[in-house]
């Protein structure tokens, strides 16, 4: 292990050198050359991180153009860091077994606040340095140790106007009640969201969720079973909403506009009582780039500009409270943080999920399998 | 003269040392193949008896919790239909390719070999536009006016077995093909010479002598069946949760890590053991093509 | 099943046996089998002799209800079958290769025309021993197929075809996978076990030798026609046409005015020049000198050229035929009128 660890920071180093132009092509090829099979599992991407250069693990789809446009730019105009992608995904099992394996190769992964109350526990996460973040720039209660908020999605629905055209849901309560709006529901399968729909339609008041009550939770779940599908991804649930599959649909809320554009309205979001969640950039402990270049990274996307151009590219709401007012008109229906949404959303505590995600997703998968 | 007895000898030599050179021409590979195979194995064994702390706790879970049970009841019940349903299907189509002209049976050879190139996502997803709710047959169906309410093909677990049925069906036809190729038309000829009917001679002899092929078929499918993760987990609405999914959630999303090795283990274990009784009835080496008996 | 009176009222024989009438069998444009009529006696061992490619097996296949029938009829005992198909017809058969179950024993493959018929238990082990017996195979009754030998297989493959006491047993080439010795020796045991039987036996096969030692009657079949119909012994001795004469054993041909004439080689009398000198020519006396000689053991086989340079095999009893003659040696030959048979001229 120790010699591992000389020949990976030999070869960052000479990655450093290369790039710096202080060492010969050459010269580079015979180090890695001599760190051998031992060093191959260092990819060319380490290298690239440790060449002063920030790797964001991200979703993919159009997340890599938007946050290119949206914090890479001004990141490498004013530090002159270049912004690289993963788009495979940061689970949290992906993120433990990156540094448990000590093969670091993302700096800043785009992840749930819950993730970095989990993580950070166990030691798999570098700390937020709040001297370069700012706690102000997000909302209260998600800027934590080990991550910050910097833009929101939510969990709300989207119901067919066909269906209920007159007297249309309004609630998770609706959203529950298939004697009253009779039809097939589609839910989040990996149960966040879910759950605290359930408890609001259950009668819990929305700033009274957490600790959630799971047996509940499940009850109200499992009252629906019949009548529900569940997805496991965004376009899932897109698809299921937009091919009719379901009458009423929970969905990420920065996807409710497409779905209204794409089914020519027919398909309408409700924002009431939708559940705000925290993304969040989390830094995996040992990142190639090291601290002091993803703080900085992390703090570019803080600013209003490029959280605004965020809700503008992907639907994601902004965190930082000077944007809100700056929400265009059209948008703010869709926003989370709109004037007009803001008071009426429930808000996710990452805590509770931090300590019970294991428990509630598999609660959650028992219940409906 | 004298020299003649040195080469037998020579020879004698060469054959006892060949092997053992040959052996070794391969031990580089052996020991590559071994690492790199047994050392994940090994890991995952580790992991499922220390994580989240050593002992058996993982395993004893599976008697306490109801829902690894109905998880691997699920799965089980899947598979054995998924395999039943795609070895039947198989039979009939490896019996008509048998059947049909040479040329013909290119055809449906070829069908049958491009339908392995399909990416899993792209077959599932198809087969929502095909059966779905407002699928080309159910919207076919309502508009002929045979159904009022579309009927439910998909999002459960009869969604599942068509999607897992589908995926698998080249996979049993292909070694009962191998199988019925091998049998002699004479002795079927013989059979219905001896007075039996033509269902008589299918149950008394074209399917015992493709039974090496059939269990083939089966085993394959199975086993196959049991890693199943995308078909199950779009196709089912969520509803139809099998080992491989709960196992890749327990590594990504909960962290339960012991939890997902000790069923990957439990999963081996149930495939070697299977395979371990199948050889109590039948020669392996006959099933998997080797030579017969 | 046989009605007597309504034969015997049409002025037919007690009862029939198999009657083919005008059987045509076509694939394509090829014929392979040409409006053969035939009639084949109940408990007559025939066989069906001739070249690959001559039909016989066609035929066999169509008696048997395997190969579809283009014209003609079958018809056993008064009653056309054409249309019934080979598992109702009944009969027996012992394939090419013999075609035995190789997942089932001994006793099991011979037990299977029985069972199939849900005949009784009890039945079916008596016969099945009585079957073993027959074939001498009852130390063997639980082996499987793949554990006897090529002989065994055979006798396996015949017990099970007469099993169920078929009214026509059909052998297609039964004997083409054994060695030769092994061959003489099962030709015997199947003759006895026809005796026995009494079944009709319809053999189909290209060995001469099979057809002359075992059948009753023999059919020379050449491009899917019949060439010549009769008893071994009419066969060889009379043979009708040059086909019949070169396939059933060997012949030499004369060309004489009035036609082709076939005269069997051990049917001329041949010695030395020297002892017959001064004697006077008879008709068909003639010198010739001998070309080449061949030792096959029991006879001397003789190839000598006329004087008009017409060569003739001539085969000599190589125990009894006196001192052999070199190459080279001037002979006389001669023969009786009535060894050369007249020909008539071949199918086309």
């Amino acid at each position: 292990m120790q010699d591992k660890q000389f020949m990976r920071e030999t070869l960052i180093e000479g990655a450093k050198a290369y790039k710096a132009g202080r060492m010969q092509r050459r010269t580079f090829i015979a180090l890695l050359g001599m760190a051998g099979f031992g060093a191959a599992t260092l990819s060319p991407r380490a290298a690239d991180a440790a060449a002063d250069r920030i790797v964001l693990w991200n979703w993919g789809g159009q997340s890599e153009e938007c946050h290119g446009n949206a914090i890479g730019k001004p990141f490498t105009a004013a530090t002159g860091i270049p912004l690289a992608f993963d788009t495979s995904g940061p689970l949290q099992g992906k993120i433990k077994e990156m540094v448990d394996s000590g093969n670091v190769t993302a700096d800043v992964c785009d992840g749930d606040l819950f993730d970095a109350v989990a993580l950070g526990q166990t030691g798999h996460l570098e700390a937020i340095d709040y001297d370069v973040v700012d706690r102000a720039k997000t909302l209260p209660g998600y800027a934590l140790d080990f991550g910050v908020s910097v833009i929101l999605y939510g969990y709300a629905f989207v119901y067919d106007t066909k269906a209920y055209g007159d007297n249309p849901p309004n609630s998770w309560a609706d959203f529950f009640d298939t004697a009253k709006f009779p039809g097939k529901r589609s839910l989040y399968k990996w149960a966040n969201g879910s759950l605290e729909a359930a408890l609001m339609a259950d009668g819990v008041a929305k700033d009274a969720l957490y600790p959630l009550d799971l047996p509940r939770a499940l009850a109200k779940i499992k009252s629906i079973k019949d009548d529900s599908i569940y997805w496991g991804s965004g376009s899932e649930a897109h698809s299921m909403v937009v091919n009719g599959e379901v009458s009423m649909g929970m969905v990420w809320q920065n996807r409710g506009r497409n779905i209204e554009q794409d089914t020519d309205g027919r398909y309408k979001l409700v924002m009431n009582e939708a559940l705000a969640m925290p993304g969040a950039y989390i830094v995996p402990r040992g990142n190639p780039g090291g601290r002091e270049a993803v703080m900085k990274f992390i703090a570019a996307a803080q600013s209003v500009p490029a959280q605004l151009e965020l809700f503008d590219c992907l639907g994601m709401t902004p965190s930082n409270p000077e944007a809100f007012a700056q929400l265009p008109t059209d948008g703010q229906p869709y926003a989370i943080t709109s004037a007009e949404n803001i008071n009426r959303v429930a808000y996710n505590d990452p805590h509770w999920w931090g300590n019970n995600t294991d428990e509630a997703v598999n609660g959650f998968l028992d219940a409906i399998s | 003269m004298a020299h003649t007895p040195a080469i037998p000898l020579q020879a004698r030599n060469m054959w006892r040392y060949l092997p053992r050179g040959g052996w070794l021409l391969v031990a580089p590979l052996m020991v590559l193949v071994l690492g790199l195979f047994l050392g994940p194995l090994t890991n995952i064994m580790v992991i499922s008896v220390t994580d989240p702390k050593p002992g058996l706790g993982n395993y004893a879970a599976l008697f306490q919790s109801d829902a690894l049970g109905g998880i691997l009841w699920t799965t089980l019940r899947v598979c054995v239909l998924t395999t039943a349903i795609s070895v039947t299907l198989g039979y009939c189509i490896a019996h008509a390719m048998i059947h049909a002209l040479a040329r013909e049976r290119n055809w449906m050879l070829s069908l049958l070999l491009v339908s392995f190139w399909i990416s899993v996502l792209v077959r599932t997803f198809s087969w929502l536009m095909l059966l779905g709710r407002n699928g080309l047959v159910n919207n076919g169906l309502e508009a002929i006016g045979l159904i009022t309410q579309p009927i439910e093909f998909m999002r459960n677990e009869l969604g599942v077995l068509i999607g897992m049925v589908h995926y698998m069906v080249p996979y049993a036809v292909l070694p009962l093909l191998a199988s019925m190729q091998t049998i002699d038309a004479r002795v079927l000829a013989a059979s219905r010479n001896l007075g039996a009917s033509p269902a008589q001679t299918f149950w008394r002899v074209y399917l015992p002598l493709t039974r090496p092929g059939l269990v083939a078929a089966a085993l394959l499918v199975f086993i196959l069946s049991l890693g199943f993760y995308v078909t199950p987990a779009i196709l089912g609405g969520g509803k139809v949760l099998m080992v491989a999914e709960y196992i890749s959630v327990q590594i990504l999303v909960t962290l339960r890590w012991g939890t997902a090795a000790m069923l990957a283990v439990l999963m081996l274990g149930g495939v070697l053991g299977l395979l371990f009784v199948m050889s109590r009835f039948m020669k392996l080496s006959t099933v998997f093509g080797g030579t017969k008996p | 099943m046989t009605q007597p009176s309504a034969q015997t009222h049409q002025g037919s024989a007690p009862y029939e046996g198999l009657r083919l009438n005008g059987l045509t069998k076509r694939f394509g444009r090829f014929t392979a089998v040409d409006g053969v009529d035939l009639h084949i006696r109940r408990g007559e061992f025939l066989t069906l002799l001739g070249p690959s490619g001559s039909g016989k097996t066609t035929l066999l296949m169509m008696i048997a209800g395997f190969q579809d029938i283009s014209a003609g009829d079958i018809a056993l005992d008064g009653h056309s079958i054409t249309t019934v198909p080979a598992e109702k017809r009944n009969f027996g058969m012992v394939f090419q290769g013999y075609a035995l179950f190789p997942h089932m024993s001994v006793r099991d493959n011979i037990a299977y025309p029985l069972s199939v018929r849900k005949r009784p238990h009890a039945e079916i082990t008596a016969r099945v021993d009585e079957m073993l017996e027959l074939v001498q195979l009852t130390k063997f009754d639980t082996r499987l197929p793949g554990q006897l030998s090529g002989g065994q297989q055979q006798r396996v493959a015949l017990a099970r075809a007469l099993c169920f006491a078929p009214p026509v047993l059909l052998l297609d080439e039964p004997l083409g996978a054994l060695d030769k010795k092994l061959r003489i020796e099962v030709q015997a045991q199947l003759k006895a076990i026809h005796q026995r039987v009494g079944t009709t036996f319809i053999y189909v096969t290209h060995d001469q030798e099979e057809a002359l030692s075992m059948s009753d009657r023999v059919v020379i079949m050449q491009n899917g026609r019949i060439e010549q119909l009769g008893t071994p012994q009419e066969l060889y001795q009379r043979p009708a046409t040059q086909f019949a004469a070169s396939f059933l054993g060997k012949s030499n041909f004369l060309h004489c005015s009035d036609g082709l004439y076939a005269l069997r080689p051990e049917k001329i009398d041949i010695c030395p020049a020297t002892q017959t000198a001064g004697a006077p020519l008879g008709p068909h006396r003639t010198t010739a000198v001998v070309h080449s000689v061949t030792y096959f053991g029991s006879i001397l086989s003789y190839t000598v050229a006329l004087p008009d340079g017409t060569t003739l095999q001539v085969d000599v009893d190589a125990w009894r035929g006196g001192p052999t003659l070199d190459r080279g040696a001037q002979v006389t030959l001669d023969w009786p009128d009535e060894a050369a048979v007249k020909l008539a001229p071949d199918t086309p």
